[in-house]
């Protein structure tokens, strides 16, 4: 027969050993879902002379508001599939639209001819890469780690992704701007 | 008898044959093994060569095959992958998705790799200025439609279909056009080379055909004078022994009826009371018994001849000293040297060590010699005998040579090499009467060589010869005495 003190000590060691547990399935659980913070390369095609970008530029070029490059070159949008944390990423710093308001953005602009570009989805980093690689005048965005040498990196605001004051990336700035 | 019937009628022919039976001749002396040797090595040339020949025709199939083959296979492979980078390109026109359409330019740019390092691979491997032409063009046409390629695949990625369709109208499909044909030219130059080359092969096996059959001919040819040149020496060895044969039996006949004939006349004289005085009866019978030692004399050296040819001669060797020797042969010639007015200067050097030999058979060897010396000795009545020991810087080489030298009628430096074979006489000596049975040189060297040494001639005509026998010395060891019956050493 048990003690009442060895039974407490029991009941004790048995509601730590839970506490643990769940501590340990939340951490992997919330390293599953939070991706680690990484800036968000802006490529193009490396035959686009163009070299550096204002974020104020940028914008319109991925609002659809501008159809030509300065070389003369139509220009592509390429979006990584809806979902995707870079998506989600050029949803929030560039476009400051969810999903739903993209999507109506670009059908009525194209309806009312204000948006003269229609973004390509792609499902993959590599698959915008390629696409890239063959469409002189297309523009888009990969994580910087999966950035290789068939595409070209431009400035933000003179800024390349390697910098600590790049403002794109890929989880939402704490401080105020 | 036919022979110098060809000879008369045909000179020029006869001196060829002439030659030629001399060199059979000269060649049989040292066995038909010489000419198997020959026709062997000969035979064994023939064979390399036609392997050679074999090897070199294979290694032209081989080449063909490499180059006209194997390029064609390349080729095809060329005109499959130029296809396939079209044909993704086209497949990429079919869909609105980016993905597949991003897919289909990928395995288009991946084809059309292969292509350009294939035109690069034909381009280092083109072996005249045609191909060289050939392959640049395909390079440029390539290049050209690679660029239109690349317009067209944007404009697909772009979304701008009837832009995409109509850059490859106007400038897809003429460029296209353009690498095929060069392809086609490529293959062409490819067809006919293979065609030369098969040209080449069957000329080169036509060749090695007829080669064959030259080197087949040339060695039944070969061989067919070959065995008629054995057969041709062994006739004329067979002919020589026999007129040696021949002679011998003309001289021995000779040889023999001279005192037959001087004793059947004195014995006759005696029986008719011809000779009745006690002074020519005694002169009648030194008569009879000089030549009645003459015939035994002769007798014996044609049954020791025989005996040696056939190995049936014992000869029991023992230890002598040359002094031993010498007075053994003086012995033996006295009768004859002085009957003949000859006088011999002996002279041994002092000291000499002993001999390992059959006495009576050494004695016989060089009373051969002093007889011959007598015999041709001429009109200069002295023969020296002499012995010395030689020394060479060469270890276990001393050795004593005994030299038994006239000043009489020499030897021709044409029957020097025959004068040690059995039945010879050289024709100045038979013209000039002397008699002889050809038995005595040979007989010397066989002896001489029995014992273990030789015999070497220095002879000028009119100044005289010098033949010398050359015996090894006793080594230390090689003879011990033994109490009984074994002191003699019998050598067959």
């Amino acid at each position: 027969m048990l003690r009442r003190p060895q039974i407490l000590i029991i009941a004790v060691l048995v509601l730590l050993a839970e506490v643990c547990a769940q501590k340990t399935v939340r951490t992997s659980a919330d390293a599953q879902t939070l991706p680690a913070d990484e800036s968000i390369a802006i490529v193009v095609n490396q035959e686009n002379t163009v070299d550096n970008l204002t974020m104020k530029d940028l914008r319109t070029v991925f609002l659809g508001e501008r159809s030509h490059w300065t070389n003369g070159r139509r220009i592509t949008l390429v979006m990584l599939e809806p979902g995707q944390p870079e998506r989600k990423a050029m949803l929030r710093e560039i476009y400051h639209m969810s999903e739903t308001d993209f999507n109506r953005h670009f059908l009525q602009g194209l309806f009312t001819g204000e948006v003269f570009v229609s973004p390509k989805t792609l499902a993959t980093p590599v698959g915008v890469r390629k696409f890239i690689f063959n469409v002189p005048g297309a523009i888009g965005y990969v994580r910087l780690s999966d950035v290789d040498s068939t595409v070209k990196v431009i400035r933000i605001d003179g800024r390349l992704p390697e910098d600590k004051d790049y403002e794109l990336r890929l989880l939402p700035s704490t401080g105020t701007k | 008898m036919s022979t110098a019937v060809q000879r008369t009628s045909r000179p020029k022919a006869g001196a060829h044959h002439s030659i030629l039976d001399r060199f059979l001749f000269e060649v049989s002396r040292y066995s038909s093994t010489l000419l198997l040797l020959m026709v062997f090595t000969v035979e064994t040339g023939v064979v390399i060569f036609v392997i050679r020949d074999l090897r070199a025709a294979d290694s032209e199939v081989q080449r063909m095959y490499v180059g006209a083959v194997l390029g064609l296979r390349g080729i095809g492979g060329l005109q499959y992958d130029a296809q396939e980078t079209r044909r993704a390109t086209l497949y990429a026109l079919t869909t609105n998705d980016s993905n597949l359409q991003v897919e289909y330019a990928d395995q288009s740019r991946e084809a059309d790799r292969k292509v350009t390092d294939a035109i690069h691979e034909y381009l280092g491997r083109a072996r005249n200025d045609r191909e060289l032409e050939v392959g640049k063009r395909l390079q440029e046409d390539w290049i050209r439609y690679l660029k239109v390629r690349d317009e067209v695949l944007a404009s697909i990625l772009e979304g701008s279909i009837k832009e995409a369709v109509d850059y490859d109208l106007t400038g897809g499909v003429p460029s296209f056009d353009r690498v095929r044909q060069d392809l086609e030219e490529i293959k062409r130059l490819y067809d006919e080379q293979a065609s030369r080359q098969l040209a080449v092969v069957d000329a080169s096996s036509r060749r090695s055909a007829g080669r064959l059959v030259g080197v087949l001919c040339f060695t039944l040819l070969f061989a067919s004078v070959s065995i008629w040149a054995i057969q041709r020496a062994k006739m004329l060895n067979a002919l020589k022994l026999a007129k040696l044969q021949m002679d011998f039996v003309a001289s021995v006949s000779h040889e023999l009826r001279t005192p037959l004939a001087v004793i059947s006349a004195s014995a006759q004289n005696i029986a008719d009371g011809v000779v009745e005085e006690k002074d020519q009866l005694a002169k009648y019978g030194a008569v009879i018994r000089n030549h009645t030692r003459q015939l035994t004399e002769l007798v014996n050296q044609i049954l020791l001849f025989a005996s040696t040819r056939e190995g049936r001669t014992h000869y029991v060797m023992r230890p002598m000293t040359v002094e031993e020797l010498f007075e053994s042969v003086l012995r033996n010639t006295r009768e004859v040297v002085r009957e003949a007015g000859f006088m011999v200067d002996v002279q041994a050097e002092p000291g000499l060590p002993q001999i390992l030999g059959d006495v009576s058979a050494l004695s016989q060897c060089l009373q051969n010699l002093v007889g011959n010396a007598v015999k041709y000795g001429g009109t200069h009545r002295r023969i020296a005998m002499r012995a010395f020991l030689h020394r060479s810087e060469l270890p276990h080489t001393e050795e004593i040579r005994i030299s038994v030298e006239d000043h009489g009628i020499g030897i021709d430096s044409t029957d020097l090499p025959h004068i040690f074979e059995p039945f010879y006489r050289s024709p100045s000596v038979a013209a000039k009467q002397i008699h002889g049975t050809g038995l005595g040189l040979p007989l010397a060297k066989s002896i001489a060589e029995a014992m273990g040494g030789k015999i070497t001639v220095v002879s000028k005509i009119g100044v005289g010869s010098i033949f010398t026998l050359h015996l090894p010395t006793m080594k230390k060891g090689s003879w011990q005495d033994e109490p009984l019956g074994s002191d003699l050493l019998t050598r067959q």
